[in-house]
């Protein structure tokens, strides 16, 4: 079976919505300490300075408040630290990852099953990362890859490993722990993630995945990405994140740090279908290099609050951004996402196109920035947001800021919100199409300029969680 | 963030202003509770991004800037029209009762800690009263500030039906020696199906800080339009707002501003769609010279019950000097999906393509950069239905150009 049908036949509901009983060879107790973070840094087996640098983040974060004062901003007075897990190590073998999927326990094998990972990467993949809980379970990679020198590896393994580059790009230039409240909390309890080195000149042709998958109740998941792309190379790296529901609430807040090198081009996409229950915060950054290319595709369905604003800050001359975002809010869920570029370099570009779809008491919201510095002449910004609205219960806001310190410069924003037109599902129907097709099929079209970016199996998995979101929703 | 309570101010101040001009009661407890409330107030909101405040009002010196009771102006209102126009304090005696039930209505004394500090202490400012059915000629409000500091309240007031239109030029006259603070507050309760047009052009001297809230509501089938032109003041803050109350209602916003030398400009356009086939529309243009700043929000919120709304909103600054910054954030926020709203914000500069067939027709680049400066400015000039506001307005442009 085909991953597209796989992912067709099978119910997509029952492929995220399973448990699996809470089998751990180590997890901490609730809460944050000082101890907390000791332990897991031990249980790790992690170098000095790694360990400094998570009590230092812890220190800020203690310092920093919760941010509170955003108009309009997702409530997080449910986000209790104390509350949650921050760290479960599930009980496998091998460390940094097995390279076998057979290698696993049957529970966790069986999870990847159903959510359709093995099947995508023997099709379309350059190489597969796992997290289960709080660690990589799999990681694997061609070795035809491996040979040209790239790096795929487990964010603990690479500490270990790959020491010095670690230690030289974590959490230092990129995503400082000062950054905000959740960059200081990921910066003390990080845990698994990807670590990609892409040498000089190489081009990944086919897409590198992660996915993430929280299982039990009450956890935090702390991923760590960071992607360093040197001069002339390419890449495409993709990561997926669901959970099942519970009642308690459940924390991601990831960290993703790229590095794009002079003329190289890396393209992040994301489709994240978070339980309803998932507190999703997350800071992603790029810093792009002189004609470097970065893009950034994400699809927002799930999670009960997102505040996710992936930033590209372009410090090269030349360098150019692209942000493609959708984001769908139902009941009971507030989706608050867009873009940051920040030009300080001559004769850069960035475009964002944002789509957006609130229905049944679910808000949106584009919230971005774009900085242009003196200095950035010639350089030029398009925002277009674009959002749909299906009933009155629903919020839909658009909040840009722009910041132009340069008069040489093209900048441009424009934002659309409506309804879906009566004209239109009358004409769908008057071909034979019931009212809820009908409106499914308008959904579509309205992302379809942003699922075309996507490669096949993700613009179908897309198109389905979609579909799922709408089915039986619609009045 | 509450500031600081100036020492000159007292509750003996502001009994001695309303004493001075013989004010009712109700009048002198407003003034009075306004300025309990200061020290609970914050100053208006201004936005923040990640490391950068884009107005910065808390290092205003009011202690130095506010001097209440050596305020000056001379004001000239027009008198041929059969609107009630009269400066506030007369009216007290022959509309107390009118203006007891509608100040406060529309711009609530206390919203932030300016407005407190402005109705505590005014002294000068207009009322107009257009009875139902009466279609007023146009009402032009001349105003010189010749003191440090100056604190104006005007009330507009129209009855079922009825239509004014009221022009308002701000300028300084009196040279004072350093640095002045001007307060604007108006208010604008406009009557089933009346119509208002509320234009106003500030062109204060460069030591002068301005604070102006105009704020309108309507009532069913009513329409506010406000022009608003700023080109004086060293920092201006001004906040023009419609609260569309009544169905069918509408209002336009129309602002043009242009700013040189270290001039700061924080506009700010909003308005409130809260009833049924709500229209509104909002168009700003601005230009920046040398190091001159502006500052833009604009909002457009449309509440639950607003169905079939329609509202739009375009900004769009012109940027002449390297020097200059320009920021702006307009924002929609909807909360009924039976609307059509949109919005579009531009920054840039001159088009080279443009300077350059200037150019080649034999005009000179200064006087070709300005013809285009120019006529960035028509499509908010088209709006102003006013030939005299609209002559005045092209005429401070221009004398900006030369």
């Amino acid at each position: 079976m085909s991953s597209e049908d796989h992912i067709k036949e099978t119910d997509t509901e029952a492929r995220f919505e399973f448990k699996k009983e809470q089998k751990s060879a180590f997890q901490t107790e609730k809460g944050l300490t000082e101890e907390t973070i000791r332990l897991i840094s031990e249980d790790k087996d992690e170098p000095e300075w790694m360990l400094e640098r998570r009590l230092r983040a812890l220190e800020q974060y203690k310092a920093m408040p919760m941010p509170t004062d955003w108009p309009g901003q997702p409530d997080l007075s449910e986000v209790e630290i104390d509350e949650i897990v921050p760290y479960i190590r599930p009980d496998i073998e091998t460390r940094g990852g097995a390279e076998n999927w057979d290698d696993l326990p049957e529970e966790i094998q069986d999870t990847f099953d159903k959510l359709g990972i093995p099947e995508a990467e023997k099709k379309a993949l350059s190489g597969v990362g796992a997290q289960y809980e709080s660690e990589i379970v799999y990681q694997n990679m061609q070795e035809q890859w491996e040979e040209k020198g790239v790096i795929f590896c487990d964010m603990d393994k690479a500490v270990q490993e790959h020491e010095e580059i670690v230690k030289e790009h974590f959490m230092t230039k990129c995503v400082p722990p000062s950054d905000n409240k959740f960059a200081a909390l990921h910066g003390a309890i990080w845990s698994g993630g990807s670590f990609v080195y892409v040498p000089e000149d190489v081009t990944v042709n086919m897409p590198v995945q992660a996915y993430f998958r929280m299982n039990s109740e009450g956890m935090g998941q702390f991923e760590h990405t960071l992607i360093i792309a040197e001069e002339g190379s390419e890449m495409h790296y993709i990561e997926g994140c669901s959970a099942p529901k519970y009642s308690a609430f459940n924390l991601h807040s990831g960290g993703v740090e790229v590095f794009v090198g002079e003329d190289a081009h890396v393209q992040y996409s994301t489709v994240q279908n978070w339980s309803k229950n998932t507190y999703n915060l997350n800071t992603k950054r790029a810093i792009v290099e002189e004609n470097g290319r970065m893009e950034w595709i994400s699809g927002s369905m799930g999670s009960k609050a997102t505040m996710l604003y992936p930033s590209t800050i372009l410090k090269g001359r030349g360098a150019s951004d692209n942000h493609i975002t959708i984001a769908m809010a139902g009941e009971g869920q507030d989706i608050d996402t867009g873009a940051k570029v920040y030009h300080n370099a001559p004769e850069t570009k960035s475009t964002i196109e944002s789509k957006s779809i609130a229905k049944d008491g679910g808000r949106t919201n584009y919230r971005g920035l774009v900085h242009i510095a003196d200095g950035a002449e010639n350089s030029s910004t398009a925002v277009e947001c674009d959002a749909l609205m299906f009933d009155n219960e629903s919020t839909s806001d658009t909040m840009p800021y722009m910041e132009i310190n340069e008069s040489k410069v093209d900048v441009a924003h424009e934002a659309t919100v409506g309804k879906i037109g009566d004209e239109d599902i009358f004409y769908l129907q008057s071909r034979g199409l019931d009212d809820d097709d009908a409106k499914q099929m308008i959904v579509s079209g309205f992302i379809e300029p942003i699922t075309e970016e996507l490669p096949i199996e993700y613009a179908v998995e897309l198109n389905r969680l979609v579909e799922l979101e709408m089915e039986g929703s619609l009045g | 963030m509450s500031v600081q309570v100036p020492a000159s101010i007292s509750a003996e101040t502001v009994e001695r202003i309303a004493e001075e001009r013989d004010e009712p009661e109700w009048l002198l407890e407003t003034r009075l509770a306004a300025l309990e409330a200061l020290e609970d107030l914050d100053l208006p909101d201004v936005i923040q991004t990640p490391g950068n405040r884009w107005t910065d009002l808390e290092s205003l010196d009011f202690e130095s800037l506010v001097d209440p009771l050596n305020q000056a102006d001379a004001t000239e209102r027009s008198e041929d029209t059969d609107a009630v126009v009269l400066p506030f304090t007369e009216a007290l005696e022959e509309y107390g009762d009118l203006i007891e039930a509608n100040f406060g209505s529309v711009l609530d004394p206390q919203e932030n800690y300016l407005t407190a500090l402005s109705v505590a202490l005014f002294t000068t400012g207009t009322f107009v009263y257009v009875p139902e059915g009466v279609d007023a000629e146009d009402v032009t409000v001349r105003a010189e500030m010749n003191s440090r500091s100056l604190f104006s309240q005007t009330l507009v007031v129209t009855e079922e039906s009825s239509s004014v239109t009221i022009l308002e030029g701000i300028e300084t006259g009196d040279d004072v020696e350093g640095e002045r603070y001007f307060s604007n507050l108006v208010e604008v309760a406009a009557g089933e199906n009346s119509h208002v047009q509320f234009g106003s052009l500030q062109n204060l001297d460069e030591e002068t800080y301005t604070y102006a809230l105009k704020r309108g509501v309507t009532d069913t089938y009513a329409t506010i339009n406000w022009i608003e032109g700023n080109l004086g003041s060293r920092l201006t803050r001004s906040d023009i707002e419609t609260d569309l109350d009544g169905d069918g209602s509408e209002s336009q916003i129309v602002g043009a501003f242009f700013g040189h030398e270290d001039q700061h400009f924080d506009i700010n356009a909003r308005v409130w769609h809260r009833a049924e086939n709500t229209t509104a529309d909002l168009v700003t243009r601005g230009v920046l010279d040398d190091e001159a700043r502006s500052v833009y929000e604009g909002v457009q919120d449309v509440g639950q019950d607003a169905w079939n709304t329609s509202s739009y909103q375009r900004e769009n600054t012109l940027m002449l000097s390297d020097d200059a910054e320009a920021d702006a954030s307009p924002k929609l926020i909807i909360h009924n999906h039976d609307t059509e709203a949109s919005h579009s914000a531009t920054v840039g500069q001159v088009d080279a393509e443009d300077l350059f067939y200037m150019e080649s027709r034999t005009i000179d680049p200064i006087t070709a950069r300005n013809m285009l400066v120019e006529g960035f400015f028509v499509p908010v000039l088209e709006e102003i239905a006013v030939d005299e506001f609209r002559e005045d307005l092209e005429a401070l442009v221009g004398e900006r150009l030369r």
